[in-house]
């Protein structure tokens, strides 16, 4: 019994132990992710969201302002808006509009670090640091809470993944895949820690351009 | 929050209620209009049309067009599906809602809820024409060159929560709308252009099926 006791002392401070923690520190150029900023004027994506039971899906409408902030409009696919969101560049958020329906906190801010997360918000070079593993690069930026990781190849030509950690375990795991003319084709954002992926592909955009 | 969610999925919502609309003024006799309206309605059992949807995103000057197929029969059966630039059908039996979007499928009966029902209702209402008689709305119309806009203010509360007003803008000559106009409260609004509409053409039911 006193054994079966330390065996899951054990385990439980093993799976408590960062996934990070075998990773080697290195010096690197960590500027190199900005290559996998989606860069766009308008971008148009099909939505699929996930969240504890509900499936929503619309159109996820990606605008870069005249003063480079950008704004993100959810809208269903017959039209109505759910929510218009704004970043700016000095890492201001604002919500423009929010169907009151889905005005709530937990709910925007999740929202509001998923997409920092995929429009690589917060990743100046000078706060990061550079950790390798086994034929991976991670890329790591501190957050106010946590860390964000863009994982690549050693010679950081392909994004393979991008998880946002807490001090112990990946709580968000999203992917950016299939780039062409500086935005990618299909992102993939999933919680670990409660049922909430968003899956968006891209639309052709026939909007006004 | 899921029923609401999915009603969002297909409503569709309106607009400000603006006093004069270019090129309309108010009609005269409104009587005579909801006469023939109401005369061309009983004439008309089935209505075939492509449609070019127009979502305008007031603070962004951006416009997101999408394109579909479009079908009506009577009494209460429509059948919405998107094909560009993203495939998205809708389908309403009487009280019967069926979305497919993708791979996902979600049935809705709208007994189940008061405003899932008033949407339906609005929507079917919209096309067949007795959107005129409609309680959740007061109604006012407005005589144009070639057709007649059609204006209708939400009345009851959870309905004008999301609609300000809807706008239809019917044909003069064949007393069927030519266009949906959608204004929501935040300031944007969504039209829905029919063209290309053939009334009455033979149109199985299995198009309106939901199993």
């Amino acid at each position: 019994m006193r054994y079966l006791l330390y065996v899951s002392i054990f385990l439980l401070l093993f799976s408590c132990a960062s996934p990070y923690k075998k990773l080697e520190k290195t010096v690197g150029d960590l500027s190199c992710v900005q290559q996998f900023r989606p860069v766009f004027t308008t971008a148009m994506y099909n939505a699929q969201v996930d969240v504890v039971g509900n499936h929503i899906s619309g159109i996820l409408l990606l605008k870069t302002m005249p003063d480079s902030s950008i704004r993100l409009v959810f809208s269903a696919k017959t039209g109505l808006k759910f929510f218009d969101f704004g970043f700016t560049r000095d890492s201001g958020f604002k919500v423009y509009y929010i169907l009151r329906q889905m005005d709530k906190q937990p709910f925007i801010t999740a929202l509001r670090k998923d997409f920092e997360l995929i429009l690589l918000e917060h990743t100046a070079a000078d706060k990061g640091y550079l950790l390798t593993g086994p034929g991976l690069h991670y890329y790591a930026f501190p957050q106010e809470k946590g860390v964000n990781y863009y994982i690549t190849d050693p010679a950081c030509h392909q994004l393979i993944r991008i998880e946002k950690s807490s001090r112990r375990k990946v709580i968000v795991e999203a992917i950016m895949e299939q780039y062409s003319n500086g935005l990618p084709d299909t992102i993939g954002i999933s919680h670990k820690n409660f049922n909430f992926t968003i899956a968006l592909k891209r639309l052709e955009n026939n909007a006004a351009r | 929050m899921s029923k609401v969610i999915w009603l969002f999925s297909f409503v569709f919502i309106v607009i400000a209620g603006k006093a004069q609309y270019t090129g309309y003024k108010p009609l005269a006799d409104a009587g005579s209009f909801k006469e023939q309206f109401a005369r061309a309605s009983l004439q008309t059992n089935s209505i075939k049309s492509d449609f070019v949807q127009e979502k305008n995103l007031s603070l962004l000057s951006e416009k997101m067009i999408s394109k579909g197929k479009f079908w009506f029969k009577k009494e209460a059966l429509l059948r919405m599906e998107y094909i560009e630039p993203f495939q998205y059908l809708m389908i309403i039996n009487n009280s019967n809602v069926l979305i497919r979007d993708g791979q996902k499928e979600n049935r809705v009966n709208t007994k189940s809820s008061k405003l899932f029902r008033q949407i339906n209702d609005i929507m079917v209402d919209c096309v067949k024409g007795s959107a005129l008689a409609n309680p959740d709305f007061t109604v006012r119309v407005f005589d144009g060159k070639q057709a007649f806009l059609v204006e209708l203010s939400p009345v009851a509360k959870n309905v004008k929560e999301y609609f300000r007003t809807i706008l239809v803008t019917v044909d003069k000559k064949d007393y069927t709308a030519n266009s949906i106009e959608m204004n929501e409260q935040s300031g944007d609004n969504t039209v829905i252009h029919f063209i290309n509409k053939e009334l009455n053409v033979n149109i199985p039911d299995a198009l309106f099926a939901i199993r």
